[in-house]
């Protein structure tokens, strides 16, 4: 079974990172987005301080639906997620094995930087911590929401903006709650309770999640 | 009631005919409704000490409100049982929920925001409820967009029915976030009545807007999903014999 696992992980691995200019895209989306705003606005520290939250989960969030257009779209054309659902092994564990390669490879990249806008939006000391920390609690709610109406829209050509109205009334708890949390470490105030509210969503889109999307899977193939 | 009744329900040209003869009644008791209560409301009822006339709107609001949200969950309830028993009708009915529930949401923004603009001086804050509402109207244009652009029906059943499902389940928890991030962010708004304990002159045509709102909803619901039911089973005999049948009569 955990080979079987190991097996899809690294062979979705091994597909994004060929199609690397995909991957990159969404990257690139997600710092231009964060970039926009210290442009437009002129350079205010106490103005950028206040704005960063919502801009990186907005960022965050453009730069998962642009990639996660593509998770199960290419598998269901070249017929190979088809016999993924044939054979013996419960298709919600594949599901949550593609998902966690996709996270893998479209969020990681974005925590990692998220430090560096963090900086350069003039947050400083342990706040950069918790823009990273809200990060990874927040990516996985948004890549599990992304990958549900991917596979409710795997059969439409042009899924995009269908995606964004699909995910961006159920991440909105995630929004609020991500953007809260840093805003309360920047102005100095405990952001443990947002944190927690968001680890229990990632908990419980981490859990449920890849049984609805595995259903929709289903629906869309048969 | 027995099962079997209830399973008799699932045979499409059954609940067509319901759906038929039923369809008049809800409409016809949903207007003598909504007279009785825009009469008791619009004159009966006294002004508000706080708000005079203005709080008169509440006898369109809050029905509009609370059919949109029943609107949803009948749909999520349909579109259950459609999943766990395939059925069509079931089906037709959570389709035909997504378009009537998202303009009584529609209805419910437009007169909360006539509300807000005397009360609040601005037509739109970001009320919980509010918000809340038109986060509700956003769910049934994705249903209603999933369903459009999904070109075989019975995925498309299928995949929105799922939809309407997550919708539903994640409803709470949307409104939950979205009324303490207001609480979060300032401690007493200008937005949320102190709610005044309701005098029954008040009250009374209230409760009847709402039951009129309710029978007007299902008077939709029943002429909606007849039309889908008929585009649906288009090709059945029982379909066709039931329409020549009315031509010879007529």
């Amino acid at each position: 079974m955990m080979k079987v696992l190991r097996i899809i992980f690294l062979k979705d691995l091994k597909v994004s990172l060929r199609r690397w200019s995909d991957l990159l895209t969404s990257f690139i989306l997600f710092v231009l987005v964060c970039l926009i705003f210290p442009l437009t606005l002129g350079n205010d520290p106490s103005l950028l301080l206040k704005i960063i939250g919502p801009v990186m989960l907005v960022a965050a969030l453009l730069a998962t639906l642009l990639a996660m257009q593509n998770i199960f779209r290419p598998d269901v054309l070249n017929g190979s997620l088809e016999q993924l659902t044939l054979n013996s092994y419960p298709l919600t564990l594949i599901i949550c094995t593609k998902i966690f390669s996709f996270w893998v490879i479209t969020s990681l990249p974005l925590i990692l930087i998220s430090g560096f806008i963090a900086s350069s939006y003039y947050v400083t000391g342990n706040s950069i911590l918790i823009v990273i920390l809200t990060l990874l609690l927040s990516t996985p709610s948004l890549v599990h929401i992304s990958a549900l109406a991917a596979a409710l829209t795997v059969a439409i050509r042009y899924p995009g903006a269908l995606m964004a109205l699909i995910i961006i009334p159920l991440s909105l708890p995630i929004m609020i709650f991500g953007a809260k949390a840093i805003e309360f470490s920047i102005s100095g105030i405990d952001a443990s309770a947002p944190l927690y509210f968001l680890l229990g969503m990632m908990f419980f889109t981490c859990s449920l999640g890849p049984v609805v999307t595995a259903a929709a899977i289903k629906i869309s193939i048969d | 009631m027995n099962l079997k009744s209830i399973y008799k329900l699932g045979s499409p040209p059954l609940f067509y005919k319901l759906c038929i003869v039923l369809e008049p009644w809800y409409l016809i008791s949903s207007i003598l409704l909504i007279a009785v209560g825009m009469y008791g409301g619009l004159f009966v009822a006294p002004p508000d000490y706080q708000m005079g006339d203005a709080f008169r709107i509440i006898y369109f609001h809050v029905p509009s409100a609370y059919v949109s949200m029943m609107a949803y969950v009948f749909m999520a309830v349909s579109a259950i049982i459609g999943l766990t028993w395939r059925s069509n009708v079931a089906f037709s009915l959570a389709k035909s929920c997504a378009p009537i529930g998202a303009s009584f949401t529609f209805l419910a923004l437009i007169t909360g925001m006539l509300w807000g603009k005397p009360m609040w001086g601005t037509a739109w804050v970001w009320d919980a409820r509010l918000t809340s509402e038109l986060i509700l109207l956003f769910l049934y244009l994705a249903y209603i967009m999933l369903h459009l652009s999904i070109p075989d029906r019975s995925k498309a059943d299928r995949a929105t029915a799922l939809l309407a499902i997550v919708g539903v389940v994640n409803i709470p928890i949307i409104h939950y976030s979205v009324v303490w991030w207001n609480t979060l962010h300032q401690a007493s708004t200008i937005s949320k009545f102190a709610k005044p304990s309701i005098a029954t002159e008040m009250l009374w045509p209230l409760v009847i807007m709402i039951l009129g709102y309710t029978l007007l909803f299902a008077a939709f619901l029943s002429k909606r999903t007849a039309a889908e039911l008929a585009v649906r089973e288009k090709r059945t005999r029982w379909l066709q014999t039931l329409i020549v049948g009315d031509k010879n009569n007529a």
